[in-house]
């Protein structure tokens, strides 16, 4: 005869039951600290605001090179291409993609000029929503003002070297696009250094500054619309 | 300028209606199907790439990366993003000719769009004539061979020696709807494809992306 009593079924659902629910919340436990591997909460969030904006607001221009990787994850596809990126305060932006492809997008207050191989597109950020949020993003990024952002909640993160800025999108328009934006930042001079835009089916796109220069002189005509 | 009186303004108006409808089909001639000629030419999908992409619509101009992926079960993906990689659209064909929309932004989820996109994509990835035994005619130089779907038919058009894919058509049974050139030496690898429309201005082109 054996020593042991069979378990009533509904003590084996409950014991089930609550496996499961271990198991799930240890999953949870460990997605949230991997989630940005080697990177803790910041202490202090009013005072690192406050230090952000006056480190940032020392760059006043940025000559980079860079390097973009776009990864769609279920279809294990990638693209990779690079360009140029410069940036002169206030609110003047220059992205030129040269490799594979030939693309250009300037931003100069509230005018965008998007150029690729065959035509020049000029837009009026304030006459589209969409296009002036997109333009925001990009400026506060580069500009160290993204703390303020109406248009996403931010998390901020420290390694040795690093902050880690996690931007998640308030608006139903910006969430179809990205599910958060990861901006990492330099802390020996505030400057980004790379930038992740996470879509909300898994896919990510990560550009890599390179090659950067700080405050170095730039004509405003290199923006010119 | 003398007028033209009233009474013949009924044939006038008959005449231009009948010249209006007049059927861009009209001249094909039925023609024996040459099976090895289908066997050579029929459009059989294109291989895996990144093609960079100009959309001209109604006045507007949109550019983008579109990637074309074929993957292990048979399916078709068919994916477009801005050049700084936000997906605006991934749609996939099956191998039994189902379609899905995988992803789309708001801003193009509308059903014309969608099914306007569905049956280029179709047509360039040569779906329509998949296990099918299409007709065949002949109009001018060319051969043409189509297969009719609900009250379109789609086309894949040669030269007489059917030495080559000159192109490919979606019309009804009167009027030319789409044309689709695949251009460069091996017709499944195609160094750029132009998808223009007839019945409203649109015209995608896409152009393969060389990676190092």
């Amino acid at each position: 005869m054996s020593c042991f009593k069979p378990m009533p079924m509904n003590k084996i659902h409950s014991l089930t039951t609550y496996l499961l629910l271990v198991s799930l919340l240890l999953f949870r436990f460990e997605e949230t600290f991997s989630q940005h591997t080697g990177f803790k909460p910041i202490v202090n969030f009013p005072d690192f605001k406050v230090q952000f904006k006056l480190e940032s607001s020392k760059i006043n221009s940025i000559v980079s090179d860079f390097a973009q990787e776009k990864v769609l994850t279920a279809l294990t596809e990638n693209i990779k291409s690079e360009g140029k990126f410069l940036f002169k305060r206030n609110n003047k932006v220059r992205i030129e993609y040269r490799k594979p492809f030939s693309y250009l997008v300037m931003m100069n207050g509230e005018k965008m000029l998007v150029r690729d191989n065959q035509k020049d597109n000029r837009i009026n950020v304030k006459s589209n929503k969409l296009f002036q949020q997109i333009n925001r993003i990009m400026i506060d990024c580069v500009q160290g003002t993204m703390l303020d952002s109406k248009d996403f909640t931010v998390k901020v993160f420290e390694d040795g070297n690093t902050f880690l800025l996690e931007m998640t999108p308030v608006s139903k328009a910006l969430s179809q696009f990205f599910q958060t934006i990861v901006l990492l930042v330099e802390k020996k001079d505030y400057s980004a250094k790379s930038i992740e835009m996470r879509e909300p089916n898994g896919d990510k796109t990560v550009i890599t500054f390179i090659n950067k220069k700080l405050n170095a002189e730039i004509a405003d005509a290199v923006f010119a619309l | 300028m003398p007028k033209l009186p009233m009474r013949y303004l009924p044939y006038s108006l008959l005449l231009m209606v009948a010249f209006s409808c007049a059927s861009e089909y009209k001249l094909l001639q039925p023609a024996m199907l040459d099976q090895n000629c289908v066997s050579k030419i029929r459009p059989h999908g294109l291989t895996t790439a990144w093609f960079t992409t100009s959309v001209d619509v109604v006045g507007k101009h949109l550019s983008g990366l579109l990637l074309i992926k074929n993957q292990p079960d048979s399916s078709t993906r068919v994916v477009f993003t801005n050049e700084a990689g936000i997906t605006f659209f991934d749609f996939e064909f099956t191998k039994n000719g189902t379609f899905a929309v995988k992803r789309i932004v708001s801003q193009l989820d509308k059903k014309p769009i969608i099914q306007t996109l569905r049956k280029d994509f179709e047509l360039t990835l040569g779906i329509p004539f998949r296990g099918v035994t299409p007709e065949a005619w002949t109009m001018n130089t060319e051969k043409w061979y189509g297969v009719k779907q609900k009250n379109e038919i789609s086309y894949f058009i040669t030269d007489t020696e059917c030495a080559s894919l000159l192109r490919l058509e979606l019309g009804s049974t009167r009027k030319k709807k789409t044309e689709v050139f695949i251009r460069g030496k091996h017709p499944h690898d195609p160094d750029s494809v132009q998808i223009k429309h007839y019945n409203f201005a649109m015209q995608i082109e896409l152009r393969k992306l060389m990676r190092e």
